[in-house]
């Protein structure tokens, strides 16, 4: 119990941290955060009216001011308004993110699955020609930049064939179902394709070093199939370890999203986080940093308390760690 | 009789024998990738003078020509030579690359060490602050950077990728300083009054450099990617600062006019040198270890 308060209370205070952090590095840097409001019409503003927007929108305050004013509003659940948009934070980003949670939940669990796939065939194949090639293709894959096979993908589907279209969640003209999964298929083949290769090869090794351990062979001359040891025992074995890098790498996945969203023009919270930080949309880039920010927090607490509750050797390794 | 067999008549002289491997010294080496590094390292550095065209000149009436016998891999939207920008623009995304991990490195060095060796308070606080950091978008970091440096220019643009990149480093270093920081050398060293940055570089760094090579050697591999995106998406290096991810954002404007040969051959080299480069870690890694961490 007082185990499960201090996580929270460390949870709490990271989170603080970092939007302490956060809310300084985004008002430190230079630009200005007016022209995400107003535009172009900045340029013509005298310094008089400046200084009257910049007390409507808060911005005239010392930082640590300003942060004392966001937190209480924050603590309110009033986030403020994004500066471009012209709207409740909350609301810019409840628009935007079902388009990034299904982009990226679609695709990590495409990814996961895959990847244990491919895993399970390399290892039961384990320096055959299968997994050879297998593996020379996935580190082939694992080197090709993001926005590079976006664009070669764009370049075969959409400029050559013109069978896919290249950008944007839906057409302009219609908004089906079918239609938004045809938009859905390049953006999703990079996700998956820019992640598959690293947990893929990751579950290949984890599954050759279970497969070396004695239970398997006490298995294998109780007369078991190489498929049923694999499936009953050694499977079963991995899966605290394959569940913690699902945890881990929820943040990883979705921060990949960042890229594909921008050069699909795919509306989701990559390209908004993007589009903010680049014109300074501050209340909206505090709201997104967060929200990322307690996904990586999040994740990673969850993959250590998945670990120490299914497999409690990792505690004991942790405290022989400590003890060294 | 007896004696016969038992004479004692001292050691009985052998020439030693040692156990040899007979194995050529290119076995085991990624052979073809590190002469592809090589060739491209030599070109990059050493061909500029060599080059077909000024790969800075813009021919404005050669503009988008497909790939022939003059520009043998076409020109990109502005005029410019894209053979002589490859092998021109090589230079910068490389040094890049190179420069942004020693900056990384140094920072990961140092960062872990001070964890490893500090007490217990003091390493949890480093440790939370290094995955606080981490759980900040890279992105805001590097706009944030980039706004702070002035206008990019390749040495702003390794210190922005280097200064984001360090943490995973630092954490292995961290660990692996815990580890050897009780050993008889490092209190000898220290009681002979060796200070802080002396055992670090005479006696931990050498124990440790072997577990963080590989991680070092990939280090250089997603810096060069990192410097790509950026300048693909706009906020890296301009135009008129030719390296293979400047040349890449003028990629929208080529797929408007299906001028693929802009996109495909900057592409294909950026990913045959990230390709090498990976082969080369990954010989560094099971050299070092056989199935140590995956990290």
């Amino acid at each position: 119990m007082r185990k499960i308060i201090g996580r929270i209370l460390v949870f709490f205070v990271s989170v603080l941290l970092l939007s302490f952090l956060v809310f300084a590095i985004s008002r430190l840097a230079p630009g200005d955060p007016l022209l995400s409001y107003y535009g172009d019409r900045v340029e013509k503003m005298t310094p008089a009216e400046r200084a009257w927007a910049e007390k409507k929108l808060g911005l005239d305050e010392p930082i640590l001011t300003q942060y004392g004013n966001w937190m209480q509003n924050a603590a309110k659940g009033n986030f403020g308004i994004s500066y471009k948009y012209k709207q409740d934070v909350i609301e810019v980003v409840l628009e935007r993110l079902p388009y990034t949670l299904v982009l990226g939940g679609i695709g990590f669990v495409l990814t996961f699955g895959l990847a244990l796939l491919i895993g399970m065939v390399c290892a039961l194949h384990e320096e055959r020609w299968i997994d050879r090639i297998i593996c020379k293709v996935g580190t082939v894959t694992s080197c090709i930049p993001e926005f590079w096979i976006s664009l070669m993908l764009i370049l075969i589907f959409s400029v050559e064939l013109q069978v896919l279209p290249s950008s944007g969640a839906h057409s302009l003209t219609e908004d089906s179902f079918i239609d938004r999964v045809w938009h859905l298929v390049l953006p999703m083949t990079v996700v998956v394709l820019g992640h598959l290769w690293y947990y893929a090869y990751m579950i290949r090794n984890k599954i050759l070093e279970e497969i070396r351990a004695d239970y398997v062979l006490l298995a294998k001359a109780k007369g078991l199939s190489r498929r049923q040891i694999l499936y009953r025992h050694c499977l079963r074995n991995l899966l605290p370890s394959y569940f913690s890098l699902m945890a881990i790498s929820i943040p990883h996945i979705l921060g990949g999203t960042y890229i594909v969203e921008t050069v699909f023009s795919f509306p989701g919270i990559g390209k908004l986080a993007y589009e903010s930080a680049r014109f300074k949309d501050y209340n909206l880039l505090m709201v997104l940093c967060i929200l990322s920010g307690i996904t990586v927090i999040l994740g990673n607490m969850i993959a250590q308390a998945i670990n120490e509750r299914i497999d409690p050797r990792i505690r004991a390794e942790e405290v022989f760690h400590d003890e060294r | 009789m007896m004696n016969d067999k038992f004479v004692v008549v001292g050691r009985l002289e052998r020439p030693e024998q040692t156990v040899t491997k007979n194995v050529p010294w290119y076995k085991e080496h990624p052979v073809v990738a590190e002469m592809m590094l090589v060739i491209l390292f030599s070109g990059c550095f050493l061909g500029i003078p060599f080059l077909p065209k000024d790969p800075t000149f813009m021919d404005i009436l050669k503009y988008g020509i497909a790939p022939g016998k003059e520009f043998f891999f076409g020109t990109d939207t502005m005029g410019r030579d894209i053979f002589s920008m490859i092998w021109y623009g090589g230079r910068v995304s490389l040094s890049i690359g190179i420069l942004a991990t020693l900056i990384s490195t140094a920072i990961a060095i140092v960062v872990g060490a001070v964890s490893g060796l500090a007490g217990e308070k003091a390493d949890t606080l480093i440790m939370r602050l290094t995955e606080i950091l981490l759980a900040i978008p890279n992105l805001l970091m590097v706009i944030f950077l980039q706004a702070i440096l002035g206008t990019p220019n390749p040495i702003t643009i390794s210190v922005v990728i280097g200064v984001t990149s360090w943490m995973s480093i630092a954490k292995v270093v961290r660990t692996e300083v815990r580890q050897l920081r009780n050993s008889e050398y490092i209190l000898a060293a220290r009681m002979m009054g060796g200070n802080f940055f002396y055992v670090l570089w005479h006696h931990l760094t050498p124990n440790f450099i072997s577990s963080i090579m590989f991680m070092v050697v990939m280090q250089v591999r997603s810096a060069i990617v990192a410097e790509s995106t950026l300048s693909f998406m706009g906020i890296g290096l301009p135009l008129e600062i030719i390296s293979w991810g400047s040349m890449l954002s003028l990629s929208e404007k080529a797929l408007l006019s299906g001028n693929w040969w802009i996109i495909v051959f900057p592409g294909v080299f950026l990913v045959g040198t990230l390709l090498c480069i990976t082969e080369v870690g990954n010989y560094i890694r099971k050299r070092v270890s056989a199935g140590d961490s995956m990290l």
